[in-house]
């Protein structure tokens, strides 16, 4: 009996290999760096000092770092939510060759490498692009209007990138909602908004949840789309992450910084599911 | 009941789909550009961009560090993530839902951290940024991908077949070789295809671990310095390789479907790695 104890963790042998060595122990040498001192010579010095958050938190341009990272986070969260949900719905309820093909789709991006993507917008936004011609031709403009290499060509980049991460768990909670409902809500004389507050919205909610923690995650380390498509003067936190460590060898700084954007992931987790359980027990994952 | 589709939804559903594939067609169709620049519409079709990309050293070199760091990283994400799903899903122990947690974390951490924590912790090991780490850090980030679709092709596992062949004198080994391996394969191939496309698209860990030399990492340092049609030429070339294999893992899962009736719903090979919230939500 006691052998077969040790069964389930020889299974979990070959993930904890990989997962405490690589996951686990780069994550706690992150944190405990970050309180470790910056040398002049390119080197973080074993060191307890709270001084790489001090900077972090008192310095006007790395607030607006953050500030920067956590607004468009938000704004790519709230604006894929709002495009994926009837979207979604839509999908949800189609059935047979058309919702595949439509799936088919949605899949697309995520198996184009991020580079050709990102190729793609910079040259429908670009000055001399597909939109600013067709804008021009129409007579609509009399200059191209400056998309790319501005936050609204990052915007529209990364909501690219991230729309299909909000639409699967969208559609996943959503295909679990028994159609009867909707048929007794209305038999009950619930109106078509009521049905949707109420039915429909609930229980949609985990995949909501899902979604926002799966865009903010990635909004949060996004290096390449505000590298290939974003203005120089609107930092965000990933590739300041890398400035800091990679170019300016401030290695204790860059690991204060990402012990910061780490700890707003876990918050943003730890609340969603804190409001699910309060809110919408039968949604709560965690 | 079927389901009534107004205008308004259908438009903006149309409004969807074209959104999502219009940057993805315009960089394919600026890829047999014959012009010099990055011109849409072309002024012409050709197969030159082709040329100036398979020839050029640093393309070719970074797909094949990608593919060898793709497949690697691949295999060792099928290896640890199926293992962990059979634990997680086939047995009652201490700390259980802990576990289940932990190997579905790396979905849910900024990839940029573990970057920078994983050159921080590289010299602990002894190692230097290069093709091994960066192995091993995109073998975590496939790691959940994995667990996702076998915990999904699980779900209508029958455990009565297990016991079955252990009472019947087969050994442990041979049961999971011939019994439950087989039942639970197109979960572990479509964790395996997902694990390797993350793999092949990852930039934010290999920033910080890689030589620089990952075709992701050389494209985007191309298209940084010097945009020309010759960058979406190779991402085509990719793109054509992950239809081919897609191709061939679904061809090997309908194999496996005639093989193995009835067909586990939720494990069709080529579930893409998005569809893993699924088993986590």
């Amino acid at each position: 009996m006691r052998s077969r104890a040790l069964v389930p963790w020889l299974w979990l042998l070959p993930a904890g290999c990989l997962l405490v060595p690589f996951f686990v122990l780069p994550l706690a040498v992150t944190f405990r760096n970050s309180f470790w001192r910056d040398d002049d010579s390119g080197v973080a010095v074993p060191a307890f000092t709270f001084a790489n958050y001090a900077r972090v938190l008192g310095d006007p341009y790395y607030l607006q770092v953050f500030g920067n990272t956590l607004w468009i986070a938000l704004l790519i969260a709230a604006l894929a939510l709002a495009i994926a949900f009837p979207f979604a719905w839509l999908l949800a309820r189609l059935t047979g060759r058309a919702q595949a093909l439509v799936f088919w789709v949605v899949y697309l991006p995520l198996y184009v490498s991020v580079v050709m993507r990102a190729f793609g917008w910079i040259v429908i936004l670009a000055d001399s692009g597909v939109v600013n011609q067709a804008l021009l031709a129409m007579g609509l403009i009399r200059q191209p209007i400056r998309i790319l290499f501005e936050v609204e060509g990052m915007v529209i980049g990364m909501l690219h990138r991230y729309l299909p991460l909000m639409i699967v768990p969208l559609v996943t909670a959503l295909r679990k909602l028994d159609p009867s409902l909707l048929r007794a809500s209305a038999n009950l004389g619930a109106g078509h908004w009521y049905t949707w507050r109420r039915v429909v919205v609930p229980a949609a909610l985990p995949g909501i949840v899902a979604g926002t923690q799966l865009v903010f995650s990635g909004v949060l380390s996004d290096y390449v789309t505000p590298s290939l498509m974003g203005a120089s003067g609107y930092q965000l936190v990933a590739p300041a992450i890398y400035y800091e460590a990679a170019t300016n060898s401030a290695w204790a700084l860059a690991g204060a910084m990402a012990t910061l954007t780490l700890a707003l992931v876990s918050l943003l987790l730890v609340v969603a599911n804190a409001l699910l359980r309060r809110f919408a027990p039968w949604a709560a994952t965690l | 009941m079927k389901p009534q589709f107004g205008v308004a939804e259908r438009f903006h559903a149309a409004a969807v789909l074209l959104f999502l594939v219009a940057p993805i067609l315009v960089a394919m169709i600026v890829a047999f550009s014959s012009g010099n620049r990055l011109d849409f519409p072309p002024p012409g079709l050709s197969l030159r961009w082709f040329g100036v990309a398979l020839g050029n050293e640093l393309f070719i070199d970074g797909l094949l560090v990608s593919l060898v760091l793709a497949a690697a990283s691949a295999v060792l994400a099928t290896i640890a993530g199926t293992g962990a799903a059979l634990a997680i899903n086939h047995h009652r122990f201490r700390g259980r839902s802990l576990v289940q947690a932990a190997v579905m974390l790396p979905i849910a951490m900024p990839t940029i951290v573990l970057g920078l924590g994983l050159l921080f912790t590289l010299s602990i090991y002894d190692m230097q940024p290069g093709l091994l780490p960066t192995i091993l850090g995109h073998a975590v980030l496939g790691l959940p991908y994995v667990v996702a679709m076998v915990t999904a092709a699980l779900a209508s596992y029958d455990t009565s077949l297990e016991r079955a062949s252990l009472n019947l004198g087969a050994g442990p080994a041979r049961t999971f070789l011939r019994v439950t391996l087989p039942l639970i394969g197109n979960g572990v191939v479509a964790g395996g295809v997902s694990a390797f496309m993350i793999s092949l698209d990852n930039i934010s860990l290999s920033l910080f671990i890689s030589k620089g030399d990952t075709l992701p990492l050389r494209l985007m340092q191309q298209l940084q310095s010097y945009a020309d049609p010759s960058v979406a030429a190779i991402a085509t070339v990719v793109v054509g390789l992950s239809a081919a294999g897609f191709l061939l893992s679904l061809a090997w899962g309908a194999r496996r479907r005639r093989l193995v009736e009835p067909a586990p719903p939720g494990a069709a090979a080529g579930r893409p790695p998005a569809e893993s919230k699924e088993a986590t939500a």
